[in-house]
């Protein structure tokens, strides 16, 4: 769930876009010079775009029997890194509030400060720090999914906190309240997604694995070794 | 999902699709700018009925997709404000001292401001608002990726449905583990759809001789002083209202 539109209040709206705007024109540096030197990328990251907000469509069936959608950054930053995903979820983000009102407009900065740079970057710091640990490609997307996704809803708990502090106990307080209202809700949901990406990976690895070689993700075979 | 169709339906269906995007972009940032600074009484809710009188008088916006577009933000602020407002000391729970007056301006200035967003995404298609952002400077490489974003996204929703459909048809979504397992298929071959398309999409214009990038033929919307005044001297009766008030 992003923040809704004139929840926060302006001096809040207006911190988290400056914190939010270095990341996001940092990716957009990345996508001009890409763009630039290879014209033809255009396209491929007006796709990586749409998936990201197609993925956030599919509905994923969770314990409670009721039904919750991936935020899909996760699996981005492991495909195109995360300054791509900072721009990109952006423009998400963007699309989102605008054909789904979902978020808002002076709730983006805060929105894509949590969907778009900390979620993203925990997910890629987790993936890497898995893959360096030994770990294969599979428990690492599952870890890189299920961390972004829940980073992405601990910084929204944070920063409804930060903008509501609890009438009688403070800062504090309202970190108890908010994380317990939408990021430990999110626990299996956030699972839910790590598993998601298991899959996701998984049927890729088996029908997509060229672009997964390009991508840097998985070491070349030998050409005899693929089924 | 088909609320999102529902909205983008709704901005090309609207009487107001002929107007200049940067015309309805003033008058709807500023109505989001009033509910971000004004009360939320009566600055708010004067907002929140401008808003929605637009859309549903001269923008002839259906009622339906309005209402429908809501009900999700609705839950988020619902949430958020009665989590804002209940408060915790020592174990226990209580109200917040001013409970009810804290919980009605988060929700004035949510409902204001989301109306404002909706006014502008019910009467603008993406595609209008995105040449628009040209002008703001955002480099054309970034609004290019952006535009071939809205031009896919709805392929792809199409694939998706197609897809999951299928899928349903063979019982791939009669269980917990199989509805999993369906939903990893999906999500994969709508990757690999998107990044096939994206492929032919780059040869057929290479083909035509792409080389700086995608040049479309911008529409010609022009600009209503008529429209434009009649903004801003609501715009100024609104905040003259929700100051002094």
């Amino acid at each position: 769930m992003h923040i809704a539109e004139g929840f926060l209040p302006a001096p809040h709206a207006i911190g988290w876009t400056v914190a939010a705007a270095p990341f996001v024109v940092h990716g957009a540096r990345a996508v001009v010079r890409e763009v630039r030197e290879h014209p033809e990328s255009t396209l491929l990251l007006g796709a990586a775009g749409a998936f990201t907000f197609v993925l956030s469509a599919i509905k994923l069936p969770s314990v409670t029997g009721s039904s919750s959608h991936p935020t899909g950054t996760g699996a981005g930053a492991v495909l195109f890194r995360p300054p791509v995903m900072a721009l990109l979820g952006t423009v998400v983000l963007l699309f989102q509030a605008l054909l789904l009102a979902h978020g808002g407009l002076t709730t983006l900065g805060a929105n894509a400060f949590a969907f778009a740079v900390v979620g993203p970057w925990a997910g890629y710091g987790a993936y890497r720090l898995a893959r360096a640990l030994g770990a294969g490609l599979l428990p690492g997307v599952f870890v890189a999914l299920a961390l972004a996704d829940l980073a992405t809803y601990v910084t929204t708990s944070l920063q409804l906190a930060l903008a509501f502090p609890d009438a009688s106990s403070g800062f504090a307080g309202a970190v108890v309240k908010f994380l317990g209202v939408f990021a430990l809700t999110q626990v299996p949901l956030a699972l839910a997604e790590g598993l998601l990406g298991v899959l996701l990976f998984r049927v890729l690895t088996t029908s997509a694995r060229p672009e997964l070689e390009r991508l840097g993700l998985l070491a070349p075979e030998p050409a005899e070794e693929r089924g | 999902m088909s609320a999102g169709l529902a909205v983008d339906d709704a901005a090309w269906a609207s009487a107001w699709r002929t107007r200049a995007p940067l015309d309805k972009l003033l008058l709807c940032g500023g109505l989001v700018v009033c509910a971000l600074v004004l009360p939320a009484w009566p600055g708010g809710v004067l907002v929140a009925l401008t808003a929605v009188v637009l859309a549903l008088g001269p923008a002839r916006v259906p009622a339906r997709t309005f209402g429908r577009a809501v009900r999700w933000p609705l839950a988020f602020v619902a949430t958020g404000a009665l989590t804002a407002v209940v408060s915790v000391d020592g174990g226990g729970l209580g109200w917040a001292p001013d409970a009810a007056a804290r919980a009605g301006d988060l929700v004035g200035h949510s409902v204001a401001g989301g109306a404002a967003v909706l006014l502008l995404a019910t009467t603008t298609p993406v595609s209008d608002l995105l040449p628009a952002l040209r002008r703001l400077r955002v480099p054309a490489a970034v609004v290019e990726v952006a535009s071939v974003t809205y031009r896919l996204l709805f392929v792809l929703l199409d694939s998706l449905r197609t897809i999951r459909e299928a899928q349903a048809n063979r019982m791939g979504y009669s269980s917990v583990r199989r509805s999993y397992r369906s939903s990893g298929a999906l999500a994969a071959a709508v990757l690999t759809r998107s990044f096939d398309r994206a492929r032919r999409m780059q040869e057929g214009l290479a083909g035509r001789g792409m080389e700086t990038g995608l040049r479309v033929l911008p529409e010609a919307l022009p600009s209503s002083s008529r429209f434009l005044a009649a903004s801003a001297a609501g715009l100024g009766a609104l905040l003259a209202v929700g100051l002094l008030a």
